[in-house]
């Protein structure tokens, strides 16, 4: 089990039977976070924990907020809904804390951002991309693209490949549905036609009937907008069937795993990515300090998202002068404007969207992810 | 051509449901419970196969998977010995309750030691035959060859040897069997051991055709059970024929249905035969057949 959620919620009980008011005297200022760490996702989760410290340990270096040292207390959602909204219950009504951040995946993300609205306590995502995320209400910000974005930059690709005609399958969740959705409306628009689409189901081990149903549609190009384990089992099994599309996917299937996973299957795949300015200075800052932290890991997918999150939240804290979250929530969009971070500028739409995001296009070249050149 | 290509894929699936059943129905026809811990025989036989290639080990793939087997006959033994050997005799929700707790238990020691993250052996057995197009895997042809194997075996068990015929006696009547004298221990053995090894052989399959996850047992329960209903509880052939019946079944209906609504398919044959025909389609009365 998880122990640390055990230890910290004992020492979350007793603070709150011990003090009477835990967040004026406490030396630390403590930010709650629901985090897949087991389940269906936590293959990401573990990275995102990592950078999320990995940037605790940067504020606290640099004499922490205003002299208090910062805390993430992790809770556990085990990838469910249903877990998601125990542990952000747990951060509100037993911590009390002002600000959280909220669970991957924008169908555990959605089903906490009402919580968080109501309670008036201010939600952070930092790789939720799904559409409906805009509309969660003030309290409730994200420091990655809104997939109104993303949908628009896979249909700019396939435009730019010059392709009018493809096949679209797309995981059967709030992101699956709501980028297909997107995708859809921008691809028609522009001309395009989809020959064929269907949705399909989370952590299965047989997708042959997908496959299969792709391959009678007879499109020389799939979209497919997907996670790791279900992309790489798709194609695996696609290409044990002599179908061998040109796979167009989402920024969530462009790592490491997906291609281990997918083995010869994933060569040549292509897809879109909310780019990072990979040269620029304070990527390399970062990723010197992930490698100085966690020597032999490599960088997680998402991680420079997590790690600004809590950035962007500490300036937003430092600026509140209080420590409550009609503050914070206030001081968040001047800390986003004025904060240029490793996945860069952080300014907020009304919605609490983020307003800048550019599109990167990478591929699958001998085993190893790279960026697309035609 | 698709038809086809699909009835292939229902086929080999079928074949590890089939595998998957055995246990449950064996164990629900002689000691009369449902058993929710028999999915975590699944998940054991594949991640032993990961235990016993990964260093310190260090194995070939065959002794692994031979020492996976034992390992997990182990494990339905153990847990059979502390959990359900002290509770027979109990309600039948009492044991299924416990079974429950197992399952939990079983899975959470997956977890710590494994982690929750999706692992692969990372031996590919890539090959595949091609016969005017239609295509199976060598891991398919073995879901099959292998599910007929057993199954074949099980019978000659079953109906030829003094052990098959103890094992129907017991079925048949528990307690006559004890009043007679006849030796319990060997059929425990024997009937734990088998139904771990035939799901421990479905769960390396499909670990070898896909991925292993510490939450594949649970999935695979599902239509394990389905088999189960369909063959009716207790009959071990029934439960071959439930497999490949909800495989076919449930991959020729993705041409009409979207592939999303696949196990809607396993879902649904659960809800009828327990509405309309709870003994199943091929139905025994009480014992394994």
């Amino acid at each position: 089990m998880n122990t640390r959620a055990i230890t910290t919620g004992i020492i979350a009980g007793a603070v709150a039977l011990g003090l009477s008011a835990p967040a004026q005297a406490a030396e630390t200022i403590k930010i709650g976070a629901v985090t897949p760490l087991s389940g269906k996702i936590s293959i990401y989760g573990e990275g995102f924990r990592k950078a999320m410290e990995l940037a605790v340990d940067k504020i606290n270096a640099g004499g922490g907020i205003k002299g208090k040292k910062l805390e993430i207390i992790f809770e556990d959602n085990a990838s469910t809904s249903q877990g998601s909204v125990s542990a952000i219950q747990k951060h509100i009504s037993i911590r009390k804390l002002p600000i959280v951040f909220g669970p991957a995946a924008s169908s555990n993300f959605l089903a906490v951002c009402p919580i968080a609205q109501s309670a008036k306590v201010v939600l952070i995502a930092a790789e939720s991309a799904a559409a409906k995320i805009s509309n969660c209400g003030s309290y409730v910000y994200r420091v990655f693209p809104s997939d109104k974005l993303q949908g628009k930059g896979v249909s700019d690709l396939v435009k730019r490949l010059g392709v009018n005609s493809v096949a679209l399958t797309y995981v059967n969740n709030d992101w699956g549905v709501g980028l297909a959705e997107v995708f859809k409306a921008k691809f028609t628009a522009a001309g395009g036609k989809i020959v064929g689409e269907f949705a399909h189901d989370e952590g299965k081990t047989d997708y042959r009937a997908e496959a299969l149903r792709l391959k009678k549609y007879g499109a020389k190009y799939v979209v497919n907008l997907t996670y790791v384990k279900e992309g790489a089992t798709l194609l695996k099994q696609a290409a044990q069937n002599n179908y061998r599309p040109q796979w167009i996917m989402g920024s969530a299937t462009r790592s490491a795993k997906f291609v281990s996973l997918a083995g010869k299957a994933a060569e040549g795949v292509i897809g879109t990515y909310p780019t990072v300015a990979r040269d620029k200075a304070p990527y390399k800052a970062y990723l010197a300090a992930w490698k100085a932290k966690y020597p032999g890991k490599k960088a997680p997918i998402f991680g420079e998202y997590n790690y600004d999150m809590v950035m962007v939240a500490a300036r937003a804290i430092a600026a509140a002068g209080s420590y409550n979250a009609e503050a914070i929530r206030k001081a968040l969009s001047a800390a986003g404007k004025s904060y240029n971070g490793v996945t860069g500028n952080k300014a907020f739409s009304a919605q609490g969207d983020i307003l800048n995001a550019t599109y990167g296009v990478w591929t699958v070249k001998g085993g190893k992810i790279t960026e697309y050149k035609k | 051509m698709y038809y086809l290509e699909l009835l292939i894929n229902g086929i080999a699936a079928g074949g590890t449901y089939a595998l998957f059943a055995v246990g449950l129905t064996m164990v629900y026809g002689i000691f009369r419970f449902i058993n929710f811990a028999h999915g975590e025989m699944i998940a054991w036989g594949a991640y032993g196969v990961l235990l016993f290639l990964a260093p310190p080990f260090g194995l070939p793939l065959w002794l692994a998977i031979i020492l996976a087997l034992a390992l997990t006959a182990g494990i339905a033994l153990a847990s059979e010995r502390i959990a359900f050997r002290p509770l027979a005799g109990r309600a039948p929700l009492v044991l299924l309750i416990a079974s429950i707790g197992v399952s939990f238990v079983l899975r959470g020691i997956l977890q710590f030691i494994f982690g929750a993250d999706l692992q692969s052996y990372g031996v590919e057995i890539s090959g595949r035959i091609e016969i005017f197009g239609l295509v199976a895997t060598y891991i398919q042809l073995a879901m099959l060859g292998l599910s007929l194997t057993f199954f074949a075996g099980l019978y000659v068990l079953l109906r030829f040897t003094l052990l098959g015929k103890t094992l129907r006696a017991v079925a048949d009547n528990a307690e006559l069997f004890g009043i007679m004298g006849l030796p319990l221990a060997r059929v425990r053995l024997v009937v734990w051991s088998l139904g771990a090894l035939f799901a421990a052989t479905g769960g390396i399959l499909l670990a070898l055709d896909t991925n292993l996850e510490p939450y594949m047992g649970l999935t695979n329960l599902l239509k394990a059970f389905a088999a189960v209903l369909l063959g009716g509880a207790g009959n071990v052939f029934g439960a071959l024929l439930g497999g490949l019946i909800i495989g076919v079944g449930e991959n020729l209906g993705t041409a009409i249905i979207s592939p999303g609504y696949k196990d809607l398919i396993a879902f649904a044959v659960v809800v009828i035969m327990l509405l309309f025909r709870p003994q199943g389609l091929f139905a025994v009365k009480s014992g394994v057949r």
